[in-house]
């Protein structure tokens, strides 16, 4: 009783520090935003924010087009993780639950097109929007944003799915439903998790991505908020207290649609395991 | 579960707040590039250092050109070149585009830059020569200065007068020996620097290759070398070595913007340093250095003195340039935009916020101010990057910023790395474009 | 594109095979197609000329000059000869795959661990370090990669500050980055810090898919709980492991923003990984030919690198 008592407490230090190890840097990303200018050049440093301002905060958000930011931002997350939720659904159905020519070589191809460095394909990519009118536009960067999630939730959508068992799938088409009906009704709430899970990796390439965002939209008006974090940065220095603080407000939304969804981890993992 | 409804309401009522103040612009964010536009790509610099310039240049283009608008479009440097290339790819250049005055060259030679007659632009004729050679090219004009800045030493006149020095110093052995007396009185705080300067600030490095009568790169027979390996370059470098070596704590592996020394300097890190006008206010600037106003009572600023006798180390002109690019949709109206900007109205706002203005009329705008009075006199004796058209892949990579380390981390002789990256410059300058 | 996520469910059922008997009933053979089109459709409209454009550029001299007129000027395999006649390349490569298998390595090691952890706490402290692991990958990269290089950073870290206090040696004005092996390991600790939290919580859900019968069967019969780990619960997750592996290897293989923004966007010839040499030459030299012959490369070198991953997939049925 002793022993898986120490044991127990020996493992919950062991969680305290891995916990606290982990959460430094974010908690230092926090801190700095409520700290005031001369606290965060400073020796020895200031561990926490005893005199806290939101200078940095308010700076940050009165600064120009922050809230266009947030809704460009918002619209193009939601707009790939809707997208690429179909999409990815019915692409792996194909290849998780038929069989036909060609659906190896459609695997390899979606597992090689994840090797391709991104930056090498910054102007071909550039130069085809270009070409379909869609730079500076929402629009080409959720398509692009599409291109690049996909091959990733298809193949784990794929995984999902085969676990699913054969016999829950034949026992609802012999009540006469359709083979597409029997994907609706009993495969979509299975895989569930596997939506939400791939939902929520959509959700962060979009959020953050940099590169391909700041080569295709110019407008100020149709900037993304990684966007706006970048103009913290002036060849005169970086100003380090509101960057923190807008980058703080940047990661919030991510840490919101994570405490909604996480729920929803968990119940699929219980369901997933319990197997009839 | 009431974190999970929390979160909710969170986010939808940061979504409504987003959607309603953001309804107004989805307006313009679908407007395409019409005929009533003028593209303008300049640094974040502008908007974050002299606004009322913008302003004022934005206020006289729409005089004159009452029913255009003026869709400013803020870079930074780090990606603005691959951006622009993407555009220039796409043929979809910005009407007016803000380049280093070490990035023209490149783009000047592969003919992006449409040509332009010196003219039609305010004050072309008391232009600064510095900046104006960095727009010309084959004896044509392809830009318009826009402004510059030179480097002088800001000081602690009261760690100075501590170790004797009452004055500034006039020759460079009085610099040396203050420096020395500084890190003997000062020098047991670790941290603490005489002179504070970065391993990778080539800009200070090759001023001294400069002043002692050795250059960067010179044309040969039609191609460039690299000469910092001269014997006159050599014995600059030696003495570059042995200051940075005696007077300096500052990082060896990085340059100065990896923290601007203005930081440390109002942390009483560093008694002196090189460093551009705006340097001065970002002692005090909340997100620089923070240091109270009462500061500004202990500080100066001197030109760099010479190792020759009444003169200065010449300092390096830094600065930036406006162009039209050759597939610019409205080339006579970014020409009408720059022309607002580069006037002696919003030139005198970009002058007095710490830099040198495009135009040797306004040299004086800042002569009472005993902060950006010595930079303007620095500015006397100048130099500029050799104009050759991969000059700025030299600078892209960081080739001189790693000869600053390995010179200043014994990577060899001072010969030897003079030598080695010399060859690689060379290299770089002679590759095929 | 290099950040992880947690997926709910290990990829397939851990136990037991399932002989996959694909239906295909009379009439639907376009039906798997069909469903590929709208995917496809998407990948291929932003995908296919620009990877054709990549090769075509590949096998020309395309630099500013040429790029301003819009027409390249054909080389051939100039650019691949002039790569791998380039001394500086084989180390570039031989670099990237020795960080590659630091970061892989140390990721899943340190992954597995914390999972284990994770399988072994109360629910309370559980969800402690979970929501933590979810702070560390909700931050954004380039976010995170400031915090880092602050830390680190010459004048004002607080890990050098930290280091002298703790009395582990001098760390005041302590450069990081002077000697590269010190600089790798800061910048190998922030990829590995940034990745655990995917890998932690994946192996955490498969964990809990091991069923606990085999597991306590097994430790009864003497077994230490090391052996247990090693004879029970690895090969019922083998696939899992498989698939982590594979995408940490392509994921950091690829690594550009943690090297780019830690050494400031000026790296030095020691600091070169494939993705910062690609960079380099396309954007640094505007040399747009040999940028995209290295991309091929890279894509090269990373095919032969998961193709056993690849093969081991193929062979315990993933695809088939």
């Amino acid at each position: 009783m002793r022993r898986s008592r120490a044991r127990k407490v020996g493992l919950n230090a062991l969680a305290l520090g891995v916990f606290g190890v982990m959460i430094f840097p974010v908690y230092w990303m926090v801190a700095t935003g409520f700290k005031r200018g001369q606290d965060i050049f400073s020796d020895p440093p200031v561990w926490f924010p005893y005199h806290p301002t939101i200078s940095n905060f308010t700076d940050a958000i009165h600064r120009a087009h922050f809230w266009a930011s947030v809704k460009n931002s918002i619209v193009i997350a939601v707009a790939v993780v809707l997208l690429s939720m179909v999409l990815a659904f019915l692409a792996a159905l194909a290849i998780a639950k038929f069989g036909f020519y060609g659906r190896r070589a459609f695997i390899v191809l979606i597992i090689a097109v994840q090797m391709i460095p991104l930056t090498a394909l910054i102007i071909p990519i550039f130069l085809v929007l270009s070409k379909a009118g869609q730079v500076d536009k929402l629009s080409g960067v959720i398509v692009t944003y599409l291109t690049f999630v996909l091959p990733f939730t298809i193949w784990t959508l794929r995984g999902f799915m085969l676990g699913v068992p054969k016999d829950l799938e034949e026992a609802s088409m012999v009540d006469g439903t359709t083979r597409f009906g029997a994907f609706v009704r009993v495969l979509l709430p299975l895989v569930g998790p596997g939506l939400v899970a791939t939902s929520i990796f959509a959700f962060i390439q979009a959020w953050n991505e940099f590169i391909m965002a700041y080569v295709l939209l110019h407008s100020p008006e149709n900037q993304t908020l990684t966007l706006w974090l970048a103009n913290f940065s002036t060849s005169r220095g970086t100003a380090w207290g509101p960057l923190m603080a807008g980058a703080t407000l940047t990661a919030l939304p991510v840490v919101i649609f994570f405490i909604i969804v996480q729920r929803k981890i968990a119940f699929g993992l219980t369901a997933g395991a319990v197997r009839g | 579960m009431k974190a999970r409804i929390t979160a909710a309401v969170v986010l939808a009522v940061a979504l409504a707040v987003a959607a309603s103040t953001a309804s107004g612009s989805t307006r313009q964010s679908t407007r395409k590039a019409a005929a009533n536009e003028v593209v303008v790509w300049v640094m974040t610099d502008a908007q974050n250092g002299w606004p009322g310039a913008l302003t004022a240049a934005n206020n006289a283009f729409k005089a004159q050109h009452p029913g255009v608008d003026v869709n400013l479009q803020l870079q930074s440097w780090d990606s603005l070149l691959q951006k622009f290339d993407a555009a220039l790819a796409a043929g979809s250049a910005p009407d007016v585009i803000e380049l280093g005055n070490t990035q023209t060259t490149k783009y000047m030679a592969a003919g992006a830059l449409s040509a332009i007659k010196a003219a039609n632009y305010p004050n072309s004729k008391t232009w600064l020569a510095g900046l104006k050679s960095s727009c010309s090219y084959n004896g044509k004009l392809y830009c318009v200065p826009y402004y510059a800045g030179a480097r002088a030493v800001i000081y602690r006149k009261d760690m100075y007068a501590a170790v004797g020095a009452k004055k500034a110093p006039t020759t460079y052995s009085q610099f040396l020996s203050t420096g020395t007396k500084l890190m003997k009185k000062f020098g047991k705080n670790p941290n603490f620097s005489a002179f504070y300067e970065p391993g990778q600030n080539w800009y200070v490095m090759m001023t001294f290759v400069k002043d002692w009568g050795g250059d960067i790169a010179v044309p040969q027979n039609g191609k460039w070398k690299a000469v910092f390996d001269s014997p006159k370059a050599v014995q600059a470098l030696t003495a570059y070595k042995s200051m940075a070596l005696k007077l300096s704590r500052a990082t060896k592996t990085n340059d100065e913007a990896h923290p601007y020394p203005s930081i440390p300097f109002a942390k009483s890190r560093a008694a002196a340093f090189i460093g551009n006008g705006w340097e001065w206010p970002y002692v005090f600037d909340p997100k620089g250095g923070a240091a109270p106003k009462s500061f500004a009572a202990k500080m100066g600023a001197y030109p760099m003195p010479s190792h020759i006798k009444g003169r200065f180390m010449p300092t390096f002109l830094g600065g930036s340039d406006l162009a039209i690019p050759i597939s610019a949709q409205h080339k006579s109206l970014g020409a009408d935009w720059i022309k607002a900007f580069t006037g002696t109205a919003s030139q005198k706002i970009i002058a007095k916020a710490g830099n040198i203005a495009n135009t040797t009329t306004l040299a004086n705008v800042n002569k009472n101010n005993p902060a950006l009075a010595p930079f303007a006199k620095a500015a006397k004796y100048s130099w500029f990057i050799p104009t050759a058209p991969n000059w700025v892949n030299v600078e892209k990579a960081n080739v001189l910023k790693a000869m600053g380390t390995a010179l200043l981390t014994n990577k060899g002789s001072v010969k030897s790395v003079a030598h080695k990256y010399s060859q690689q410059v060379t290299k770089i300058l002679n590759a095929k474009s | 594109m290099s950040t992880r996520f947690p997926a709910a469910v290990a990829d397939p059922p851990l136990v037991g095979r399932r002989r996959r008997r694909p239906l295909s009933l009379a009439g639907s053979w376009s039906a798997p197609y069909l469903l590929l089109v709208p995917a496809s459709a998407v990948i291929a409209a932003v995908l296919a000329y620009p990877l054709y454009y990549m090769v075509r550029l590949s096998l020309e001299h395309y630099g500013l000059f040429q790029l301003v007129r819009h027409k390249g000027e054909w080389v051939g395999t100039a650019n691949f000869a002039q790569i791998f006649h380039d001394p500086e390349f084989w180390h570039v490569v031989a670099r990237t795959l020795a960080f590659t298998a630091a970061c892989v390595s140390l990721t899943m090691v340190f992954g597995t661990l914390i999972a284990l952890l994770l399988a072994e706490l109360g629910s309370k402290m559980r969800l402690l370090v979970t929501a933590g692991l979810i702070f560390v990958w909700a931050t954004p990269v380039v976010v995170a990669v400031d915090i880092w290089r602050w830390m680190v950073d010459y004048e004002f870290g607080v890990l050098n500050w930290l280091l002298t206090f703790l009395h582990v040696g001098n760390y005041n004005h302590h450069d990081w980055f002077v000697n590269p092996w010190s600089g790798w390991s800061v910048i190998t600790a922030l990829v590995v810090w940034g990745a655990i939290p995917f890998v932690a919580i994946t192996l955490y859900a498969g964990l809990t898919q091991v069923p606990r019968e085999l597991v306590e069967a097994s430790s009864m019969d003497g077994a230490p709980a090391w052996r247990t780990f090693f004879d029970v619960t690895v090969p019922l997750m083998k696939p899992l492991f498989v698939i982590l592996i594979s995408l940490s290897i392509i994921w950091d293989f690829q690594a550009f923003t943690q090297i780019w923004i830690m050494l400031d966007g000026k790296p030095g010839p020691d600091y070169y990984v494939m993705s910062v040499y690609a960079y380099q030459n396309a954007f640094g030299q505007s040399e747009y030919g040999l940028g995209s012959a290295i991309s091929l490369v890279t894509v090269g070198i990373l095919l032969v690198v998961s193709f056993v991953y690849i093969r081991e997939m193929v062979k315990i049925g993933e695809l088939s």
